[in-house]
């Protein structure tokens, strides 16, 4: 009876154990879901280009109180997770391609990759609603942006 | 006559009943051979078993006997004590078991929050940023927008900075506001 007991306790014990281990594993891990989006700013009225669409409003606000064209629009928008202490590669164009590695900290190394190059890298700590942005000039006074955000969780 | 009311009858002989039913039961006796046969019966059992009843007598003095019993108390009086140790183990062991694992939970808690807990950004760190060009052609200026929580990378092809020695003044007029 006394080792039925026993086994019992130890039982109850174990799962306690493991249900604390697990909810701690859960709780902490950081896994980050990112949206990286390639984007052309122009002063003109309209892209060329008819798949581009314009940038939604309070980006393109946000964008015209930091540079100084007046219209973006959205080239491409790949939105990937990257899991705790992993990397993701988010390939915007034949050209550009950015990496991004979860790291302590919470941080993250943001890679870009220009025609299979590794052009760039900036290790920072990124939060909701913080942007990090690429940036280089283009043809015709333009130039083009790559914006990471981290999204919400849904 | 059943056998609940041969016991009650029993019961009278030994005088065990109340008066009411003593009365009864006497009545009863009166009436019925039977009872009244088998109460004589019973009251002849019990003066013989009271008369004849032996007598056991201590082999020892009395002086003798009752001092074997008052060593036995002496002997016996430490016994509190004994007992009282035993149950504080017995409390200590029972204790022991699930302090034990509370502990042993506690621990782990503590070891697994220390192991997955991110740690707290403090404001220094949280804008403490590297940058690191990878390419030799290639050069940037970094700028973070505290107004549009932005943190902003421009990037040049080195070849241009050699035209300007004010390349970066000219970068902030021809790209950002």
């Amino acid at each position: 009876m006394n080792n039925r007991l026993f086994s019992s306790r130890i039982s109850r014990s174990l799962l306690a154990i493991l249900l604390l281990v697990g909810s701690s594993v859960n709780t902490f891990a950081a896994n980050l879901k990112l949206e990286a989006k390639l984007i052309w700013g122009t002063n003109d009225e309209k892209s060329p280009n008819p798949d581009h669409k314009e940038v939604d409003t309070a980006t393109k606000e946000k964008l015209r109180n930091v540079f100084k064209w007046k219209n973006y629009f959205v080239v491409n928008r790949v939105t990937k997770p990257v899991p705790s202490r992993g990397s993701n590669h988010f390939k915007l164009s034949e050209e550009c391609t950015i990496e991004i590695k979860e790291l302590e900290g919470p941080k993250v190394e943001v890679k870009l990759i220009g025609k299979g190059k590794e052009v760039h890298k900036t290790t920072l700590s990124i939060s909701k609603g913080q942007s990090v942005v690429y940036s280089g000039d283009d043809k015709n006074q333009s130039a083009w942006f790559v914006i990471i955000t981290e999204l919400e969780e849904k | 006559m059943n056998w609940e009311r041969q016991l009650e009858l029993q019961a009278w002989v030994d005088g065990e009943l109340s008066a009411g039913d003593a009365r009864r039961m006497a009545a009863f006796a009166e009436s019925d051979a039977e009872a009244r046969a088998l109460a004589n019966e019973l009251r002849m059992a019990k003066a013989f078993i009271s008369a004849n009843e032996p007598e056991v007598k201590v082999p020892d003095t009395r002086e003798f006997y009752w001092s074997q019993i008052q060593r036995r108390i002496a002997q016996a009086e430490p016994a509190p004590a004994a007992s009282h140790a035993l149950s504080w183990q017995f409390v200590w062991r029972r204790l022991v078991t699930p302090l034990s694992g509370l502990a042993l939970v506690t621990f782990l808690a503590v070891v697994s929050f220390n192991t997955f807990r991110e740690p707290a950004i403090d404001d220094s760190s949280r804008f403490m940023v590297e940058v690191e060009n990878l390419s030799d052609d290639v050069g940037s200026i970094s700028y973070r927008s505290q107004s549009e929580n932005m943190f902003v990378v421009y990037l040049y092809k080195k070849d241009q900075e050699a035209e300007s020695d004010t390349q970066s003044d000219q970068i902030n007029d021809s790209f950002f506001q």
